[in-house]
């Protein structure tokens, strides 16, 4: 039961504690909030991939002192996934934030329209609004590496080998969050089936069912969908895997998003979610990035982790890639205005000039953990693609190449979405006061 | 359009039984579930007139609390009595700084006491036992986790046996708690200040006493419905909303009464289930489970004001 | 002495009937008026008005509206926040169906259809009573939930399912939108406010508000002397959910900016039944000074670690906070289960003899 009073105050602490952190500390200071989620139905997958998130700022602070030369102070509001208390944190985190991070695609589309008027960019990878991805419309948001109908054309393309004809006469299930998060992809799969034939099921799962799917996986059974694609967080994941195990559903022709493949979730089952697949852009494994973390911030007791082995999970590192994302980006408006303290309008830029290759992601340690990408003034997602990975009974591993989406295919719904949106939200911006340089 | 709404769903019931089956149940296992909870509304109901709010978070508490202490590496034979320790303790702290203050006020304040230690449960829970879901001990409770499939009318009916469980544990639950009522001398108590307090408490029943015994009671089936249901879909706070779901059953089988709960609870159950799979998802867009149970028992209390069950209202001037 | 009513005669029925009988109450109420028109919105901050001030003042019209359905008429309900979602939703649709319309003319409207869906909601209460009634109420919050999230007419079959306001402005002033002002949002909802609070003062001084009451003291007698309960009961339901669903509009438009159908949701409706409660059931003035506590609370709650200088990281002090605010709940129950406003009126009393009791 999430009142509401109870976020009203969150800022209040985040507002007095910057404001106690400023008089203290004269050096150089950056101020990172985070709309985290460490309570509520969506706890379990949020607490890892903050634990992650907040662990690499403090690595960079703890070995580097900051990032060229400034100290990031990195800043949690409690949102507990509800939208309402989101909009608060955002409102209360805004006087002094360079970036926020909405961490849900209800918030990220509330903040939205705020943020033109504030001035504030957004980052939200691997989440939010798909067509943000437009940079001509959406000044202010980005959300790298890959958006989500990327996600959705990967799965689609992967599940049809990689061409969606041969889906012609089948059924796809979308098994999704009723949540702006959950109903996403729905216009992007709504047209690839109309466009190739194959019958498209939408299967919403609301907030109170998460745990008893049964009616869900009822309709499953009856409606025998060649694949079942899910849109799930928090407990509907864990809820949704158990329940395909119990209807005997076909492992193989289940599929996930990237935030339905948390490891956590997967180990409630273990060898009975054998060949359960998820997309995702970051691969598990051991990194020289995760060593830092642990010599700077784990074993001095400064994280939040309960013990060292949480680092292996797939959500733990993404979190620790979505705050790389960001500090790339700090880096290279830093580098380009000459100053060390940027302002939110500077980090827009930098968050539109990413340049992250493979190169870049040797250099931070993180070879071969996350998708390379470049932003630019029109492509705030980058587009980075993502790899397909399988539960094998004890973990995630990959099995396939690199993916890419069928970007020809997303683009026209992308635009025509943006102005859709620019339209109805009118009198919209757009690039208007941030000229592309 | 008319054939497709009131005929064609009946056609499918008959035409593929053995889903049909697997429909009744799915909605049988959950209608018991439901039951359980609102037996725990009756009960409190019954012998105080108050509305537990609280019955649904002390279900999560009290899952919560059994999985905690295993995992802090008591054995799961050790860790059920200590849990009804815990509750025991509950039912007390709640008898003597929430309801002996409170007694004789207005229902309406009573609810909303309650609404606030549902409050205070659900920060007091999660501070302690963190928010992260958890894997209920299903097997160190000795509870068997396979399934039996049944082969009829050349399809398959899953039926899972922890499901089995649940149903047995619930019906030896009523069983037992209907005996208590019926046989001892506390059971007699209840009843008595259940029909009228002052009455009991001229022959020498203690209020207090009572309240703490029937508080427990509603702990112990906080407690397996915890346990079942921790077993079916994992333990986290997003079990409270469960609660919602005894509110149309208590409507529909009456405020103070047992068997009203449990045949209300079932009805409920393979009502809503039937009605989302053959109606509601084809043409409503599906999750009508959150109000079926609703409007259902609002129709029915237009006939029977009472619910289905309750005691009869006589209003005097 | 403040309080002195001595050479105050009330020489006629009107004089002694009047809103404000006690010269001093007048001049109190003036005061506040006076603190609410001018002294905030000169002193205070741009968080003030966000976080505290505007839902103050839409959380207390909220309760104001359920307090006359349940303090006044006595039928429990627990479907506030849907009701408040009707306004919404009527208010977004039709701003979008007549952009030019002026936005508090359609907030106005707006109640109108909360006020039919609160009436068809209200005809089991005929039937049924107490704790029966409170949950046939949740029916609607139930049910009115989902079909804000099914029904995609209702949100213009906007891909996030969420309804977003449109900037629009009153006199050349952007009164809604993110470009508006918080003080001119500030002052919007503040008349209404207190328009319909001076209405709703009034209303239950008089021939319906009298109905109610002997309708919630006992409902049989009250038929016996001759009222009618469908009349006393269903006018109850369509004023109560009319100034519900302005509260509603106003909570959209005026101060989230965009709201979700599970911002309807179940909890809305708690937070609006505990303002009305912990005010005082039965009492305008209640609902105010409840919602100020309830607003208040958590704002304070969350500055005493940093004040302090204690460390809490967020989610324990999100826990910590749910703990305090139930425990405080209780606390006011068993202090005072008559309200606030109940407070106030000993205080009053108390003033009117001091110093020279009798």
């Amino acid at each position: 039961m999430g009142f509401n009073w109870k976020s009203a105050g969150c800022a209040g602490i985040v507002s007095l504690s910057v404001a106690f952190g400023a008089t203290v500390a004269s050096a150089a200071e950056i101020y990172v909030p985070n709309l985290s989620y460490r309570t509520g139905p969506f706890a379990a997958t949020g607490i890892p991939l903050m634990n992650g998130q907040r662990d690499y700022v403090a690595m960079l602070n703890a070995r580097d002192g900051g990032v060229g030369g400034a100290k990031l102070v990195f800043d949690e509001c409690e949102t507990g996934y509800n939208t309402n208390k989101g909009v608060e944190c955002y409102e209360k985190t805004k006087s002094k934030a360079v970036v926020t991070q909405p961490w849900s695609t209800g918030i990220t589309l509330q903040v939205l329209p705020r943020t033109n008027v504030d001035k504030i960019p957004i980052l939200a990878p691997g989440y939010g609004f798909s067509p943000m991805s437009d940079g001509e419309v959406f000044a202010w948001a980005f959300n790298p590496p890959s958006s989500y109908w990327d996600g959705a054309s990967m799965i689609l393309n992967y599940i049809s080998d990689g061409d969606l004809a041969n889906l012609k006469g089948k059924k796809v299930a979308l098994l999704h969050l009723d949540h702006p998060y959950g109903k996403e992809p729905i216009p992007l799969i709504e047209k690839l089936a109309e466009e190739n034939g194959f019958e498209f099921l939408p299967i919403p799962v609301g907030l109170k069912e998460m745990q008893n799917q049964s009616a869900q996986w009822l309709q499953i059974r009856r409606e025998r969908p060649d694949y079942v694609v899910m849109w799930g967080w928090g407990a509907m994941n864990a809820g949704a895997i158990t329940e395909a195990v119990k209807t005997r559903y076909p492992m193989d022709q289940f599929v996930g998003i990237w935030w339905s493949g948390y490891d956590g979730d997967l180990k409630l089952v273990g060898e009975k979610g054998k060949g359960y697949k998820t997309i995702s852009w970051n691969v598990p494994g051991s990194y020289p990035v995760l060593d830092e973390i642990k010599q700077h911030v784990v074993d001095p007791g400064d994280s939040l982790i309960e013990n060292p082995e949480d680092m292996d999970s797939i959500f733990y590192q993404r979190g620790v890639v979505i705050s790389m994302i960001l500090v790339e980006g700090i880096k290279a408006a830093q580098k380009h205005f000459g100053t060390a303290e940027i302002d939110a309008a500077q980090l827009r830029w930098g968050l539109e000039n990413l340049n992250i290759t493979d190169e870049v992601l040797a250099e931070l340690g993180m070879a071969g953990m996350t998708v390379p990408f470049a932003t630019s003034c029109d492509n705030h997602t980058g587009h980075g693609g993502g790899w397909m990975l399988e539960w094998d009974g004890a973990a995630f591993v990959p099995v396939s190449e690199k993916l890419s989406p069928d970007r020809a295919a997303i683009e026209p719904l992308e635009a025509a979405k943006a102005a859709e949106y620019a339209e109805s939200n009118a009198p919209w911006p757009g690039r208007s006061e941030v000229p592309c340089e | 359009m008319l054939y497709d709404v009131l005929i064609d769903p009946f056609v499918q019931m008959v035409a593929v039984p053995d889903f049909f089956l697997q429909v009744i149940w799915e909605g049988f296992v959950s209608g018991v579930l439901y039951a359980l909870i609102a037996l725990g509304f009756v009960l409190i109901y019954k012998s105080s007139r108050i509305f537990n709010f609280a019955q649904g978070i002390m279900v999560v508490f009290s899952a919560l609390t059994l999985v905690g202490l295993h995992s802090m590496g008591i054995p799961a034979i050790a860790a059920v009595p200590l849990t009804l320790l815990v509750m025991y303790l509950l039912a007390m702290s709640v008898e003597r700084v929430v309801l002996r203050p409170l007694v004789n006020q207005p229902d309406i304040i009573l609810f909303m006491a309650t609404i606030g230690i549902t409050l205070f449960l659900i920060g007091f829970g999660e501070l302690v036992f963190g928010g992260e879901n958890k894997v209920m001990i299903t097997e160190q409770l000795g509870i068997p986790t396979g399934a039996f499939e049944l082969e009829p009318f050349g399809g398959f009916v899953l039926i899972e046996q922890k499901d089995v469980t649940a149903v047995t544990m619930a019906i030896l639950l009523v069983v037992g708690l209907l005996l208590f009522l019926d046989r001892t001398k506390m059971g007699r108590a209840i009843r008595a200040l259940g029909d009228d307090h002052q009455a009991a408490l001229s022959v020498g029943i203690s209020l207090s006493t009572i309240w703490v015994l029937v508080w427990f009671i509603a702990g112990v089936i906080a407690l397996v419905t915890g346990i079942v249901w921790g077993a079916r879909a994992g333990v986290s706070f997003a079990l409270e909303v469960i609660a919602y779901k005894a509110l149309p059953v208590l409507m529909l089988g009456g405020l103070e009464s047992v068997s009203g709960a449990i045949v209300g609870g079932i009805a409920i159950g393979i009502l809503e289930k039937i009605f989302e799979i053959y109606w509601g998802q084809p043409f409503l867009g599906g999750n009508t489970e959150t109000w079926f149970p609703f409007i259902f028992a609002l129709l029915v209390l237009l006939f029977r004001p009472q619910g289905l069950f309750g005691e009869r209202i006589i209003e005097r001037i | 002495m403040i309080f002195r009513t001595a050479g105050q005669y009330k020489t006629s029925y009107e004089a002694d009937q009047a809103l404000f009988p006690v010269k001093q109450d007048f001049y109190l109420v003036l005061g506040i008026l006076l603190l609410g028109y001018v002294v905030f919105p000169l002193t205070a901050s741009e968080f003030t008005f966000k976080a505290l001030l505007v839902p103050v003042l839409i959380y207390a019209l909220a309760a104001l509206g359920l307090n006359i359905l349940t303090g006044y008429c006595g039928q429990l309900s627990l479907g506030t926040g849907a009701f408040m979602g009707v306004g919404a939703y009527a208010t977004y649709k039709l701003m979008t169906i007549v952009p030019e319309m002026n936005i508090f003319a359609a907030i106005f409207l707006s109640g109108f259809f909360s006020a039919a869906v609160g009436v068809a909601f209200g005809l089991p209460s005929l039937r049924i009573k107490g704790f029966y009634l409170a949950i046939a109420t949740l029916a609607a919050q139930f049910f009115l939930v989902w079909l804000f999230e099914k029904w995609a007419w209702l949100y213009n079959y906007n891909a996030s399912g969420a309804i977003e306001v449109a900037t629009s402005s009153v006199f050349g002033i952007t009164v809604t939108g993110p470009t508006a002002l918080p003080i001119v949002q500030y002052y919007c909802v503040l008349i209404v406010v207190t328009l319909v609070t001076w209405v709703a003062i009034n209303l239950t001084r008089g021939r319906y508000g009298r109905m109610w009451k002997a309708t919630r003291d006992m409902d049989i007698a009250a038929e016996l002397v001759g009222i009618k309960l469908m009349t006393a009961k269903l006018t109850a339901f369509a004023v109560s959910s009319y100034i519900v669903g302005v509260a509603g509009g106003l909570l959209v438009f005026f101060w989230k900016g965009a709201a979700e159908p599970n911002l309807f949701d179940i909890p809305l409706s708690f937070q609006i039944l505990f303002i009305a409660i912990i005010g005082g059931l039965g009492s305008i003035l209640g609902n105010f000074l409840g919602a100020i506590l309830i607003v208040a609370l958590p704002v304070i709650l969350n500055l005493i670690p940093s004040t302090l200088g204690i460390p809490v990281d967020s989610a324990t002090l999100e826990h910590l906070n749910v703990m305090i605010v139930g425990a405080l709940i209780i606390a006011f129950l068993i202090l005072e289960p008559h309200g606030l406003a109940r407070f106030y009126a000993i205080i009053r009393e108390k003033f009117i003899l001091w110093p020279f009791p009798y």
